[in-house]
């Protein structure tokens, strides 16, 4: 029988008997694996929380209500990264709703993204995205997919340096404009960078991680399943026999192991409407992680289905 | 000028990733998300939609009466819907979920104006058009306001997601089309680019979200070529 990630959820005590499954206090992170963030120190679990499309539930409170048990189960887990962007309709104002029912958990790390042309706009937009999530500053706040990032990046680094944010980053996906954020993470003082990062679409590996590493630039990974795709393509298919070696039990997981466990990334940032799906994401942040001779067996497999 | 520099800039560089974009980049909420916005749309205005079906009708028979001022008063009735799907559902609703439909009501908006500015053409246009097109568009108005709420039946959706008249944009493109169609000879040009416009951008939509139903926006735009062909010949 073929494991999916529900199967597996469900057997790992997430699914339907939930309630018999102990809760993880609040602030129970210290068995989460973390990597610091070059340019401070400061620990950061290695999976966080995106929001493309799943957060964007307008204003439906029955879906409200399913994002906000995420956000709960993220930050019970011991998560501390939540991703966003003035892009993803209402996700920013779903997250706000999640972290004022939570009481704005303290260990939240909060990383939003300016995305407007008009570099003049750049102040506005933050201080609405700002509005919407209810926080006080912004933990991270990233040029979102490069736009305009020559005007916004002097913007942001100038309130950093006034502890209006406390990092600066960049952002691409899908393996866009490499060639110019690798010119970015060269020549500008950037703390973060985000990237598309998978078992399949493993470009950065070549230019970009080995940069990040170079210049102390810690590395947010997005779209770990290709918004779902990868476990849709590989979930009727077995786990290799040699799966608990990665610390993996489900397909999900094998394929989150596979990116934290490259040791230039921070964080990946794997989205989900589902409760269940944040615990086994953040379960894959516990235990092992696949070595360089692993990861390489890892895609030899997955390229092989 | 900082503004123009970086709109040019951004411009260029949007041009160089367009190729890279898929279909699903663009979609920026769930199946469920957009369904279930329909259904509570639906809920909240019940049993309104019965009086749009019944508007609708009118519509068809006032088009296939002929007569001047009921065609007239068709006309207004359609721009009436434009409006109010503008602004129950695109821009208090939909926009939720999709930021670029506060911008897509305005549009919207000025179809309504054209369709009102069209009324007057009832007073010199000579009837009928072609008897292909002719029944084509009362064919498509038939479609807009009898077929669309029972798409949801074929499509495997929950029949709560229904679209009928002046509620969903779909159906009163449809009713629209049909009615222009119809009974109009000339101007054309100036009054089916935005609904065409709406339907191609539907049909994606649904595509993009594995609908069953996407096939019938796109239906709408071939069949009012067809209908258009057909008069020119």
């Amino acid at each position: 029988m073929a494991i999916t990630r529900r199967a597996v959820v469900q057997g790992l005590g997430f699914g339907l008997s939930l309630p018999l499954v102990p809760r993880v206090a609040a602030g129970q992170s210290a068995d989460l694996l973390t990597r610091p963030i070059p340019k401070s120190g400061e620990p950061m679990p290695v999976v966080g929380l995106g929001t493309w499309i799943t957060f964007n539930v307008g204003d439906d409170p029955v879906l409200k209500d399913e994002c906000a048990a995420v956000i709960a189960a993220f930050f019970e887990g011991g998560g501390r990264m939540i991703d966003s962007s003035p892009m993803y309709g209402s996700s920013q104002p779903t997250i706000g709703y999640g972290l004022r029912k939570l009481g704005y958990p303290e260990r939240l790390f909060s990383a939003e993204k300016v995305w407007i042309s008009d570099p003049d706009e750049g102040a506005a937009q933050l201080e609405a995205s700002r509005a919407y999530w209810g926080v006080a500053k912004f933990d991270l706040m990233q040029v979102h997919n490069l736009v305009s990032w020559e005007d916004h990046l002097p913007a942001l680094f100038d309130r950093k340096a006034a502890g209006q944010l406390r990092y600066v980053g960049i952002t691409t996906s899908e393996g866009r404009r490499h060639r110019e954020i690798e010119r970015v993470m060269a020549n500008e003082p950037i703390d973060f960078v985000q990237i598309t990062y998978n078992i399949l679409d493993r470009e950065v590996e070549d230019r970009i991680l080995p940069l990040a590493r170079d210049k102390g630039i810690a590395v947010i990974v997005n779209r770990p399943f290709r918004q779902g795709a990868l476990i849709r393509r590989f979930e009727d298919a077995p786990l290799p026999d040699w799966a608990a070696e990665t610390g993996a039990r489900s397909w999900a997981q094998f394929l989150l192991k596979f990116i934290i466990s490259h040791p230039a990334v921070t964080c990946a940032i794997p989205a989900t409407t589902r409760a269940d799906h944040v615990r086994e994401n953040l379960d894959t942040a516990r235990g092992v992680l696949p070595d360089e001779k692993m990861r390489r067996r890892m895609v030899d497999y997955a390229e092989a289905l | 000028m900082k503004a123009q520099n970086a709109d040019r800039r951004d411009g260029q560089r949007l041009m160089s990733d367009w190729a890279t974009y898929r279909l699903a980049d663009f979609l920026m909420f769930s199946p469920r998300v957009y369904f279930r916005l329909i259904e509570r749309y639906n809920q909240d205005l019940w049993p309104l939609q019965l009086v749009f079906v019944a508007g609708a009708l009118v519509v068809l028979f006032a088009i296939a009466a002929r007569a001047r001022r009921a065609r007239a008063a068709a006309l207004a009735i359609l721009a009436a819907a434009w409006v109010f799907c503008a602004w129950q559902f695109l821009w208090l609703r939909y926009a939720t979920i999709n930021w670029a439909m506060s911008y897509v009501a305005a549009p919207f908006l000025l179809q309504a104006l054209l369709l009102l500015l069209a009324i007057r053409l009832t007073d010199r246009v000579p009837m009928p058009a072609g008897r292909l097109r002719r029944s084509g568009g009362l064919g498509l108005m038939a479609f807009g306001a009898l077929f669309y709420p029972f798409l949801p039946l074929l499509s495997g959706r929950a029949p709560g997601t229904a679209e009928t008249f002046a509620m969903m944009p779909d159906p009163t493109v449809a009713a629209t089309l049909g009615a222009l169609l119809a009974q109009t000879r000339q101007k054309l040009w100036l009054l089916v680019p935005i609904p065409v416009l709406w339907c191609g951008f539907s049909g994606l939509t649904l595509l993009a979200l594995k609908d069953a139903g996407a096939w019938a926006p796109l239906a709408v735009i071939v069949a009012t070529f067809v209908a258009l062909a057909a008069a020119r010949r």
